[in-house]
């Protein structure tokens, strides 16, 4: 007579745990991948900062040799300014975007300057612009790798039932609009 | 991937059991010997017992924390200067950037033959080493190919475990071949000194020399364990991982049909063997039981599964190519 009452609700209260269980591990593994996300965007908040800090002395060294290329410079320093200032993952983007293409048409400029592209700080810093560049792009890549994994989470089943609960919102890649700017392969996942 | 975390704490943890008990019941055989000789209840069975536990254990911990530190001594790799080499340095942070771990150590073997490997105990503290030859003989892409792997071994945890086997077993290979040279010399002595005195000597060579052969027929089994340990799907998985870092399979693919031309590194042995990319042993090694101590996949097998992965990946989700990561591991 009793097992009869107890059995049941045995069954209940152990489905109740394991469900219990199983929705604290779904909810730490999302907010597992979200601090992720926040790392890997600190990581190429780094490499970012390099390259701010890196700019003015290119625009300097470059301005040596070259005073009157002031359209080219100015532009640089815009995007810059652009760069610091940007608030959302997107305008980041935008503005990175624009410091790549402006400092490629300073490049060409310099390509024009002999005794600029022979001086030596000059190629030390273009060599240390391609390192943070590569950078850049390793960071980028492991960003959105992990928002990749992180929107994919919260939109599949049954991570979407605690995305509603808890307002897990899908998080932004770090676009890029040239595909030079790109490695070797361009990968489409 | 979480599982082979786990996995690799486990077999962690199982290998450095064997080990202390290994140790151990070897030093309760040789005081079992000794009493055998000068009585019953001289006790030495016991004391030695300890005495081999005690460091057995001393010798895990510290196998734990500076285990890195020897394989590096043993394969005599130095720190690589990042003045003389920006190209390696570059590289390797920005592929630990890529793979969201923190930025090893790097060193260098100042040797011709093409290999690396990587040791340490967490990524909090690893190490990259790669060889002279290597550096020098691979282009960009290959080179990056092969630092991913690293970088994976460094990322699943397979690092602790292999560093432990090294010093571990290379430790129960040094006592067996103390005890197998012990059989030469000693026994040499033992046959000219018979004669004079009659009994302990004698009866010690005669004990360490069965110890010794006991090891010597050990070492198939301690291969075997090995085998256990770093199975070969783990340079597989390393070599999806880290062709998923770089985006490029083909670049692995191409430094590894390089390094089955010419991987040998003169350092290596047998208790280090299977830390390396590829084997570090010639075709022609003089390395005593080299070809049961190989732990490698053959090498045309692993180009062939990355320069498939290299046609599929234009096509296939990140998702997709986790599954088949999984599928080929076998869990």
């Amino acid at each position: 007579m009793i097992a009869a009452i107890i059995v049941p609700i045995v069954v209940v209260v152990a489905i109740i745990i394991i469900l219990l269980l199983a929705g604290v591990g779904i909810y730490n593994g999302i907010v597992t991948l979200r601090n992720r996300i926040d790392n890997a965007w600190s990581q190429i908040d780094v490499q970012l900062r390099k390259r701010y800090d890196l700019i003015p002395n290119l625009v300097e060294t470059v301005k040596g040799y070259a005073a009157h290329e002031r359209e080219t410079l100015e532009k640089v320093i815009q995007a810059r300014a652009l760069g610091i200032d940007a608030k959302s993952v997107g305008d980041q983007s935008k503005a990175e975007n624009m410091i790549t293409s402006t400092l490629k048409s300073l490049f060409a400029v310099a390509e024009q300057y002999p005794n600029l592209k022979a001086d030596q700080h000059f190629t030390k810093l273009m060599e240390e612009l391609n390192g943070i560049e590569s950078n850049i792009a390793y960071a980028r890549q492991f960003y959105n790798d992990s928002v990749l994994q992180y929107n994919t989470k919260i939109q599949t089943f049954p991570g979407n039932i605690f995305a509603g609960w808890y307002k897990f919102t899908a998080r932004e890649y770090f676009e890029i609009t040239e595909p030079e700017a790109r490695g070797p392969v361009k990968v489409q996942f | 991937m979480y599982n082979r975390i786990a996995s690799n704490r486990r077999k962690t943890i199982f290998i450095i059991f064997a080990f202390v008990i290994f140790i151990t019941a070897l030093g309760f055989a040789i005081g079992y010997f000794i009493d055998y000789r000068y009585g019953i209840n001289s006790g030495y069975s016991i004391l030695l017992m300890v005495f081999a536990l005690i460091i057995a254990v001393v010798m895990s911990f510290s196998s734990y924390y500076w285990s890195d530190r020897l394989v590096l001594g043993l394969t005599g790799a130095v720190p690589l200067s990042r003045e003389e080499n920006p190209r390696e340095y570059y590289m390797v942070e920005g592929l630990a950037i890529a793979a969201g771990l923190p930025m090893p150590r790097v060193y260098v073997i100042e040797e011709p033959g093409m290999n690396a490997f990587a040791t340490g105990r967490n990524p909090q503290n690893s190490v990259i080493a790669l060889t002279r030859g290597i550096m020098n003989n691979l282009n960009d892409e290959e080179l990056k190919g092969v630092i991913a792997h690293e970088l994976s071994h460094i990322k699943n945890h397979d690092i602790l475990l292999q560093t432990i086997i090294v010093v571990l077993v290379g430790m129960v290979t040094i006592i067996s071949n103390i005890f197998f040279r012990s059989m030469f010399f000693g026994g040499g002595r033992r046959s000219s000194s018979s004669s004079r005195e009659s009994g302990s000597g004698g009866l010690i060579s005669v004990i360490f020399l069965a110890i010794g052969l006991v090891l010597i027929m050990l070492s198939p089994l301690i291969a075997l364990l090995i085998r256990f340990a770093v199975s070969r799907q783990r340079e597989y998985l390393a070599d999806a991982n880290g062709a998923m870092i770089t985006r490029y399979p083909a670049g692995l693919a191409n430094a590894l049909k390089k390094l089955s031309a010419y991987s040998e590194v003169r350092t290596a042995n047998n208790a280090t063997e299977h830390i390396f990319i590829a084997s570090p042993f010639g075709k022609n090694s003089k390395v005593a039981f080299s070809g049961l101590f190989n732990s490698h996949p053959p090498l045309q097998e692993r180009i062939k599964r990355l320069e498939e992965m290299s046609l599929g990946i234009g096509i296939k989700s990140e998702s997709a190519i986790q599954d088949e990561i999984k599928f080929k591991d076998g869990a």
